[in-house]
């Protein structure tokens, strides 16, 4: 049984996966939320999901943000993001939020179901982004976040990072909420 | 879009070049009435009978105006015009002429249709040439009384001041259309970008919805139902498909028109007085409205390298079709590649990372004249239409 919550600024989109969740035998479907901060926190502690399915193109937030703060909570469900603009800029992205898998919205639901098991399952991370979108990410960093990116990317936390470069966790988190920002202008959306 | 800014170019023609009926008419009455008091003041002084002869050509130049656009257009015309009314100014044998008021109609159509700079030269002329005019043919101003000097001054700074104003207003009505259509642009622009964002914002979400349900449906139905399931499912994804095609074409760079005419609208943006000079060379084919995105951007990227950091003094755009595969080629004849940051510069990079996203080849290399930098780009014909914009 895998429980599911689902974040997504369109109702039809919300009201879609909770049909197709339900039926589906093994996942549930848990609670949801447009991704403003008034509804996320309190669905995700009443609801205590395993697994969140999160757009990435938020209305009222950032769903890079979103994810990040989701899998810094003590215990954190897996993270898989949700994007109508599936794209090596933001498979990067997405890995440097910490999401445990990136799927595209076009996707069947037997795909869709065969994702989330995979992630619950405990698949490996997202595959390798290709080296121009990394080199383009890292572009328009500051020197000293660029280490970070790197030590993201081979799958530290932030605690290690923190460690290995002697600063305290919070200034990580910052700096990771900087790259997060940076990144973000590489991933194309409807308005680019 | 491009039928607007040909009828805009249109409006701007009528509007500044003298085209326009009421705008003619004025010129062509004003041009009868000057030579209506020429032929009164004629008649009125019984002295120079024969010069009543030469009035017929104040009517005549006016129909020929009215008649051909070509001539309104001619600087040979204007000049014919202009000395040909200086001559009968001084065949009257004084300055206060009764062809004064002709002359002075005669500068209209240049100063209408001369940018300021010229224009600027043609007030100073017209009044030096009226000046020399008046000294040749008497009574010279040395000879004058104080009266008769001012109407002299006033003879020679009226061509000015009908010159000056007559540009300084086409300059501002120039200044006013290309403001109104760069205006248009904006709004088009910020019109289509609502168009996607709402198409994507809602429409896209409710396709995508629709597919989940239907797709979910697979394998759940009796078996007779399976292939309807299966067909609504297809038909639904293609929907999206669909969509995010139209999404590219409506935030595209191109704005619906075809490569080579983009990127010749870029390199005019681009070009500056006394900077290089840049010629945009080629037909592109039609290609997918990504695609094209994508190489309309690689190519304005190496313009702009080009005109920054290059040196160059010419830049060659060129696109060529051989073999099914197009060629954009960019080339300067500027300080090369050598000392330009090499790949890892972050233009140089989204470059590659766009040629790489529609699967065309990207290479830097020193054109065939040894100088410079040629930045070519290969787009095979089958270049995958889904490629993420």
């Amino acid at each position: 049984m895998i429980r599911i919550a689902v974040v997504d600024d369109h109702p039809a989109l919300r009201a879609g996966l909770r049909t197709v969740l339900d039926a589906e035998p093994g996942l549930v479907f848990v609670g949801e939320s447009a991704g403003d901060d008034e509804s996320l926190w309190p669905v995700l502690k009443r609801s205590e999901p395993d697994l969140v399915l999160l757009d990435y193109h938020l209305r009222h937030g950032d769903g890079l943000q979103l994810c990040h703060r989701i899998k810094r909570s003590v215990t954190a469900p897996k993270v898989l993001m949700f994007s109508a603009y599936a794209s090596p800029a933001l498979t990067l992205a997405a890995r440097l939020a910490g999401a445990d898998g990136v799927v595209d919205k076009g996707l069947a639901a037997r795909e869709l179901f065969e994702a989330i098991r995979a992630v619950h399952g405990g698949a490996p991370p997202i595959e390798s982004p290709p080296r121009y979108a990394l080199a383009e990410a890292l572009q328009g960093l500051d020197e000293r976040d660029r280490p970070i990116v790197g030590m993201l990317l081979d799958g530290s936390t932030e605690a290690e990072i923190a460690q290995a470069l002697r600063m305290t966790v919070d200034d990580v988190d910052h700096a990771v909420r900087r790259v997060l920002s940076a990144t973000r202008a590489h991933v194309p959306t409807a308005t680019e | 879009m491009r039928r607007m800014g040909r009828a805009g170019r249109r409006t701007r023609d009528r509007l500044i070049e003298g085209d326009g009926a009421p705008w003619l008419a004025l010129l062509v009455a004003t041009r009868l009435l000057a030579t209506a008091i020429a032929a009164v003041l004629l008649v009125l002084d019984p002295a120079d009978d024969w010069l009543l002869a030469l009035t017929p050509y104040g009517a005549l130049s006016a129909t020929a105006i009215a008649l051909a656009p070509r001539l309104r257009a001619s600087p040979s015309a204007w000049a014919f015009d202009f000395t040909t009314v200086l001559a009968f100014v001084a065949a009257s044998g004084d300055w206060r002429s009764p062809f004064y008021l002709l002359w002075l109609t005669t500068l209209a159509l240049p100063a209408t249709h001369l940018p300021l700079g010229p224009a600027r030269w043609l007030a100073v002329g017209s009044a030096a040439a009226y000046l020399g005019v008046a000294v040749g043919g008497g009574p010279a101003p040395g000879y004058l009384r104080p009266l008769t000097s001012e109407t002299l001054v006033i003879h020679l700074t009226l061509p000015i001041v009908l010159v000056a104003g007559l540009a300084y207003a086409r300059s501002v009505l120039l200044a006013l259309q290309e403001e109104r259509t760069r205006r248009e642009r904006l709004a088009i622009e910020t019109e289509r970008r609502r168009i996607a964002w709402e198409l994507h914002d809602s429409a896209k979400q409710r396709l995508h919805a629709a597919h989940l349900l239907v797709s979910s449906l697979q394998r759940r139905v009796a078996p007779d139902l399976e292939p309807t399931v299966q067909r609504a499912s297809v038909e639904l994804e293609s929907a999206a498909a669909d969509m995010d095609t139209s999404l590219a074409e409506l935030r595209s760079p191109l704005e619906g028109r075809p490569l080579h005419e983009a990127l010749g609208a870029r390199a005019r943006e681009l070009s500056t007085d006394g900077g290089p000079q840049i010629t945009v060379h080629g037909l592109a084919p039609p290609l997918p409205p990504l695609v094209a995105a994508h190489v309309y951007r690689i190519g304005s990227e190496a313009l702009t390298n080009a005109l920054r950091h290059a040196e160059a003094t010419t830049v060659e755009v060129t696109l060529a079709q051989t073999d099914g595969t197009l060629r954009l080629t960019v080339t300067d004849d500027g300080r090369g590649m050598s000392d330009h940051p090499r790949p890892g510069a972050s233009g140089i990079l989204a470059m590659q990372s766009r040629a790489a996203s529609i699967g065309a080849r990207l290479t830097f290399d020193v054109p065939s004249s040894h100088t410079g930098t040629r930045v070519l780009v290969e787009i095979p014909a089958a270049a995958p239409k889904g490629a993420s914009a």
